[in-house]
């Protein structure tokens, strides 16, 4: 299993950004808004969604798939700290 | 333990039993083959499938192989799910577009409903209840952004208006899975067909899959239980393309049928036809259009097993692999079809015939689940925001 059982937030923040800067091919600040930019198109937030359940092994189903949730990378770290403590068996 | 996230499917994986004891799906082909036998040229000619193969099949949980065991699924890979799709779509396509619209209604409660949700409603999509998904709208094809469909709060529950067109399989189903406005963005409702206020109406005689059971599916006031609805507050195109991306994956590989069966009954033709003093095939120009069925369906195969592989491991890459693999199908098909009736001539020339059905039915796979058009749209998007190469 790829997933440490702990991880910190800066961890976490770190692979999102090496995640996204290499899908953009751009240099990402954790606090830039990816939709108003424009990076990031319905497609690409799906991906969003499939790499951050696969590499940190949480599940964001239903109401966690609101946009708000993928609107940075802060954003999207801040749901997967919420969602790790809250499941932290998701992967078990 | 929870459940493992919907798109991976590790309790399952190819080559390990199910919580039934056995590989998933163990027999499935045999049991189509019992089912349909010789009589899917019949079930097009009628624009009907019997009542009692698609429960048959429901009840197995083989129109959504795809839910996991703890919901009563077969909880089958995206990879064996799709080989079993393809065989399906070999047969009729009528049957395998069923399994997409079906399949797309219970991949959708999994990925937006909530775990009380999912205990609700996959269940009984897994165990003979049947389902549909709607999405199209006269306004809002192509441009599913369009979409007018409004799910709206009311007292305790919500209540639904709108129109859908083309909702393949509503004619059979017990469930419809409704997209629609819900606040600022969307949702999805899970609609009883038999609830008031729904109007389901057939469209008369579609041009391919004509027993699939398309049929408009209008909503007028239908009051539901807020605990009908999935999700809610979601960008509609990320719902949408969430939602989507089973129908596609799962259309791409009844496209693999589709050109099995093209494939097939060319080979067959061109072996056993004589002309000129001897058989078709050693014509070159008849073994050219072989070469190009066996290539076309070799390579939409491909195209599907690795889309598959993203699904079962949980890669991002999941996502344009899908739409990949969508449009080479979509287009593959429609081409060998027409390649397979020209091998076989005045012998495929009347309805109903395996070549004939698959003709009409494949050119519909490049209109439906984002036509060839809009997945050419994607697929540029992609190339142009570098993550392809």
């Amino acid at each position: 299993m790829s997933v440490e059982t702990t991880i910190t937030t800066e961890r976490i923040e770190q692979r999102i950004t090496a995640f996204v800067t290499g899908r953009v091919k751009t240099e990402v600040p954790p606090e830039q808004d990816l939709f108003a930019t424009g990076l990031v198109s319905s497609m690409f937030a799906m991906e969003l969604v499939v790499q951050l359940e696969q590499d940190f092994a949480v599940q964001i189903l239903g109401n966690d798939l609101k946009r708000d949730n993928f609107r940075s990378i802060e954003a999207m770290t801040a749901l997967v700290s919420r969602l790790r403590d809250t499941e932290p068996s998701a992967d078990a | 333990m929870p459940e493992p996230a919907p798109g991976r499917t590790r309790a399952s994986a190819p080559g390990q039993t199910s919580a039934r004891g056995r590989e998933p799906l163990d027999g499935a082909r045999e049991f189509i083959d019992e089912l349909v036998g010789d009589r899917a040229a019949d079930w097009d000619r009628d624009g009907l499938l019997p009542d009692d193969v698609l429960r048959a099949l429901a009840g197995r949980g083989l129109l959504c192989a795809q839910v996991p065991a703890a919901h009563g699924g077969p909880g089958a890979s995206s990879a064996a799910n799709g080989a079993f799709t393809a065989y399906v779509g070999s047969r009729c396509s009528s049957l395998r577009s069923v399994m997409t619209s079906h399949g797309m209604a219970a991949w959708t409660i999994q990925r937006l409903g909530s775990a009380e949700q999912h205990a609700a409603y996959l269940p009984k999509l897994a165990g003979g209840r049947l389902a549909a998904v709607a999405f199209s709208e006269p306004e809002a094809g192509s441009d599913l952004s369009a979409i007018g469909t409004t799910i709206e709060p009311d007292g305790d529950g919500v209540v639904l208006n709108g129109q859908k067109t083309w909702t393949t399989a509503a004619h059979y189903a017990d469930l419809i899975v409704v997209v629609g406005r819900y606040g600022s963005g969307a949702a999805a409702a899970v609609v009883p067909a038999s609830a008031p206020g729904v109007t389901v109406e057939r469209v008369p005689r579609p041009s391919g899959c004509r027993a699939a059971g398309h049929a408009h599916v209008r909503l007028d006031g239908v009051r539901l239980p807020a605990s009908a609805v999935l999700g809610g507050g979601q960008p509609l195109m990320l719902l949408v393309t969430t939602a989507l991306a089973y129908g596609r994956l799962s259309v791409a590989w009844g496209c693999a049928g589709i050109l099995r069966a093209c494939l097939g009954a060319a080979a067959e033709h061109a072996r056993t036809r004589h002309q000129f003093g001897k058989p078709l095939a050693a014509h070159q120009l008849v073994g050219r259009h072989l070469a190009n069925l066996l290539t076309a369906e070799r390579t939409v195969t491909r195209m599907c097993e690795h889309a598959s592989g993203c699904w079962d491991s949980g890669s991002p890459d999941m996502v344009m692999a899908t739409v990949l693999a969508k449009q080479v199908g979509a287009v593959q098909a429609a081409q060998g079809a027409a390649t397979a009736v020209q091998v076989l001539g005045s012998a495929a020339a009347h309805e109903g015939h395996v070549v004939e059905r698959a003709y009409r039915d494949a050119k519909l796979m490049e209109l439906i689940e984002g036509s060839t058009e809009i997945c050419q749209l994607i697929l540029a998007d992609h190339a142009v925001s570098g993550a392809a190469v």
